[in-house]
C-alpha cells in the first residue's frame, strides 16, 4: 500500500541513482582522456573515443535530470524537498559540462601540455576527481545515511584548498616559461577550468549539506 | 425544509471556508489531489459531527430559549455577517457569529444564561493562546523525535506526507466534532430537530461546503501555509486540530482560523521568527471583536422585522 502510495518517489530515487552513476561514468572517462592526451600529446583517436564517451554521458546525465524534473512537477516529493533536490541537480550538472569544456578546449584549440605542469596537471585532475567522487557518495549519504556527510564536507573543502594552491603554481609556472604568450593564455585558461572542477565540487557539497541540515528542526 | 436553509447556508460557507485550515498545505503542495482531500475531509467532518458533536449543541442551545423563528434569524444574521466580514476581508468565525446572534435574541427574550456564554467568551479568548501553547509543545515534541529517528531525505520526505495528510484528516474530525453545532444547534434548541438529525444535517451541510466551494480557499490559504517549512506546517496543523478537539470535548464552537494563526504565532515564537505580521494580528482582533457585535445586531434587527404587524389605517 505505502509503495504504491510512494510510487513517483520511489522512482525519483532511483533516478537519482542512475543520474549518479552516469556522473561517474562522465567522470572516468574524462580521467582517462585527459592522461589519453597527456601520454600522447595533440589528438589522437583514444583521446577523440573518450571525449565522445564523456560528451555522450553528460547529454545521458542531462536527459535522466530532465526526466527527474518532470516527474517531480508530476508531484512526486513535497514542495521543499523537489526545490532542494532540483536545485541539488542543477548544480551539480555543471560539473559533467567542465569536464567535457576541457575536453573540448583541448581538441578544438589543438592544446597541448607541456611537460613542466603535467605532473601538476596529473594533481590538480587527480584531487578535482577524487572530490568528485566525494561528492557523489555525499549525495548518496543525503538520500541514504545522513551520518557520513560532515566529514565529506570536510574532505572535498580540503581538496579545494589543495586544488587552489596547484591551479595557482600551474599558472605562475606557464606565466614564468619561454612558450608562446598566445599558448600561455590558452593554457591558463583550461587551468582555471581544471580549477573549477573543485571549486564545484565544494559548492554542491556545502548545499547538500545545508540540505541535510535542513533536516535538523 | 425552508426554515433549515439558513443553517444550511452557514454550514455550506464553513466548509467552505475551513476545509482550507485542514488540508490546505497538502493540496496546494499537490501531496494530494483536491477530489481525494475533499471526499476524505467530507468523511471525518461528518463522522466527528456524529460521534463528538453533541456537547457543543448542548452548549449553544442552553444558551436561551429559542423558536422556530428566532432560530432562523440566529442562522440568517449569523450567515450574513459572515458574507459581510468575508466582504471587508476580515477573518470569520462562524462560532462568534453564531453565539452574537444567539445573545441578541436572548437580550430580546431577557433569557441569557450568563454561566454558558462566560463559558463560551473565555474558550474565545483560550482558542489563540491555547493553540499557541498547545503548538509550542507539539513543536518540541515532534522535533525531538523527528531529529531522533535520523532520517534520509526520503524517508523524512514520506513521513512529513503521511503526517500532513494525517493530521489533516484528524483536522477535519476535530472541525466536524467542534463546530457542527455552530450550523444546527438553534434548530435543536428551537425543538424543530432532534439530536441526531441536526448532527447529520449540519454535517452533510458543512460536507457540500467542502465539496462545492473549498477549493480555491483551499489553495490561497494552503500556499500561504506552505511558506512554512513542510514540518512547521505539520506542527500547524495537528496543534490546531488539538486545540478544536479540545474545545469539542468542552462543548464550544470555537473558530479554526483563530486556533490556526495561533499554531502559526507558536512556530514562529520556538523558532525565532515573525510568522504573523501586525496587519493580520490588527485584522484578527477586529474581526475578533466585531463579529459577535454585528450578529447580534443583525439578529435583533431581523427579530423586530419578524415582529412587525401590519396595522390597517384606521
Amino acid at each position: 500500500m505505502l509503495k504504491f502510495f510512494f510510487k513517483k518517489q520511489q522512482q525519483v530515487e532511483s533516478l537519482i541513482y542512475e543520474y549518479l552513476g552516469t556522473l561517474k561514468l562522465a567522470k572516468d572517462n574524462f580521467h582517462d582522456a585527459i592522461y589519453a592526451c597527456l601520454a600522447s600529446p595533440g589528438v589522437c583517436d583514444t583521446f577523440d573515443f573518450l571525449r565522445e564517451q564523456t560528451h555522450k554521458f553528460e547529454s545521458k546525465a542531462d536527459d535522466i535530470r530532465e526526466e527527474i524534473k518532470t516527474l517531480m512537477y508530476g508531484k512526486a516529493l513535497i514542495p521543499e524537498s523537489r526545490g532542494d533536490i532540483l536545485g541539488l541537480l542543477e548544480e551539480m550538472d555543471r560539473i559533467p559540462r567542465l569536464l567535457e569544456l576541457i575536453l573540448r578546449m583541448i581538441e578544438t584549440q589543438k592544446l597541448v601540455i607541456p611537460d613542466f605542469i603535467v605532473e601538476d596537471c596529473e594533481d590538480l585532475i587527480e584531487i578535482s576527481l577524487e572530490s568528485c567522487d566525494f561528492l557523489f557518495k555525499e549525495v548518496e549519504a543525503l538520500f541514504k545515511e545522513r551520518k557520513e556527510i560532515r566529514a565529506l564536507v570536510s574532505k572535498i573543502d580540503n581538496n579545494e584548498s589543495r586544488c587552489d594552491h596547484i591551479e595557482r603554481r600551474m599558472i605562475t609556472k606557464i606565466f614564468d616559461s619561454d612558450i608562446d604568450p598566445f599558448q600561455k593564455l590558452q593554457l591558463k585558461e583550461m587551468v582555471i577550468i581544471m580549477g573549477e572542477i573543485s571549486d564545484q565540487a565544494d559548492r554542491v557539497s556545502k548545499r547538500v549539506h545545508i540540505i541535510s541540515l535542513k533536516r535538523r528542526v | 425544509m425552508l426554515s433549515l436553509l439558513g443553517g444550511i447556508f452557514l454550514g455550506w460557507s464553513l466548509g467552505a471556508n475551513d476545509a482550507s485550515n485542514v488540508f490546505g498545505p497538502a493540496v496546494s503542495s499537490r501531496m494530494l489531489k483536491f477530489w481525494s482531500a475533499a471526499t476524505s475531509a467530507s468523511l471525518f467532518v461528518l463522522l466527528g459531527a456524529l460521534l463528538q458533536g453533541e456537547s457543543g449543541i448542548q452548549t449553544l442551545k442552553g444558551l436561551t430559549q429559542l423558536s422556530l423563528e428566532y432560530a432562523v434569524a440566529c442562522t440568517f444574521a449569523a450567515a450574513l455577517t459572515v458574507t459581510l466580514m468575508t466582504l471587508l476581508r476580515l477573518p470569520i468565525s462562524t462560532s462568534q457569529a453564531v453565539v452574537g446572534a444567539i445573545l441578541g435574541i436572548a437580550i430580546l427574550n431577557r433569557q441569557l444564561n450568563l454561566q454558558g456564554l462566560e463559558k463560551i467568551v473565555a474558550c474565545w479568548v483560550g482558542t489563540p493562546l491555547g493553540a499557541t501553547i498547545i503548538s509550542i509543545a507539539v513543536y518540541k515534541i515532534l522535533a525531538a523525535l523527528y531529529n531522533g529517528l535520523r532520517l534520509n531525505l526520503f524517508q523524512s520526505d514520506s513521513l512529513i506526507r503521511i503526517c500532513l495528510i494525517g493530521a489533516g484528516l484528524y483536522g477535519a474530525y476535530a472541525l466536524g466534532a467542534n463546530n457542527v453545532a455552530n450550523v444546527t444547534a438553534v434548530f435543536v434548541g428551537a425543538g424543530h430537530l432532534g439530536l441526531f438529525s441536526a448532527l447529520l444535517l449540519g454535517g452533510l451541510s458543512i460536507d457540500l461546503g467542502i465539496l462545492t466551494f473549498s477549493k480555491p480557499v483551499i489553495e490561497t490559504v494552503g500556499r500561504k501555509l506552505v511558506r512554512l517549512d513542510a514540518f512547521s506546517a505539520l506542527v500547524v496543523l495537528l496543534a490546531e486540530a488539538i486545540t478544536v478537539h479540545i474545545y469539542a470535548f468542552i462543548g464550544v464552537p470555537v473558530s479554526t482560523s483563530q486556533a490556526l494563526i495561533g499554531a502559526v504565532l507558536g512556530v514562529g515564537f520556538v523558532r525565532g521568527v515573525r510568522t504573523v505580521s501586525k496587519r493580520t494580528l490588527g485584522h484578527i482582533l477586529t474581526g475578533w471583536f466585531l463579529t459577535p457585535v454585528v450578529s447580534c445586531f443583525i439578529a435583533l434587527v431581523l427579530a423586530f422585522i419578524l415582529h412587525l404587524q401590519y396595522m390597517p389605517p384606521k
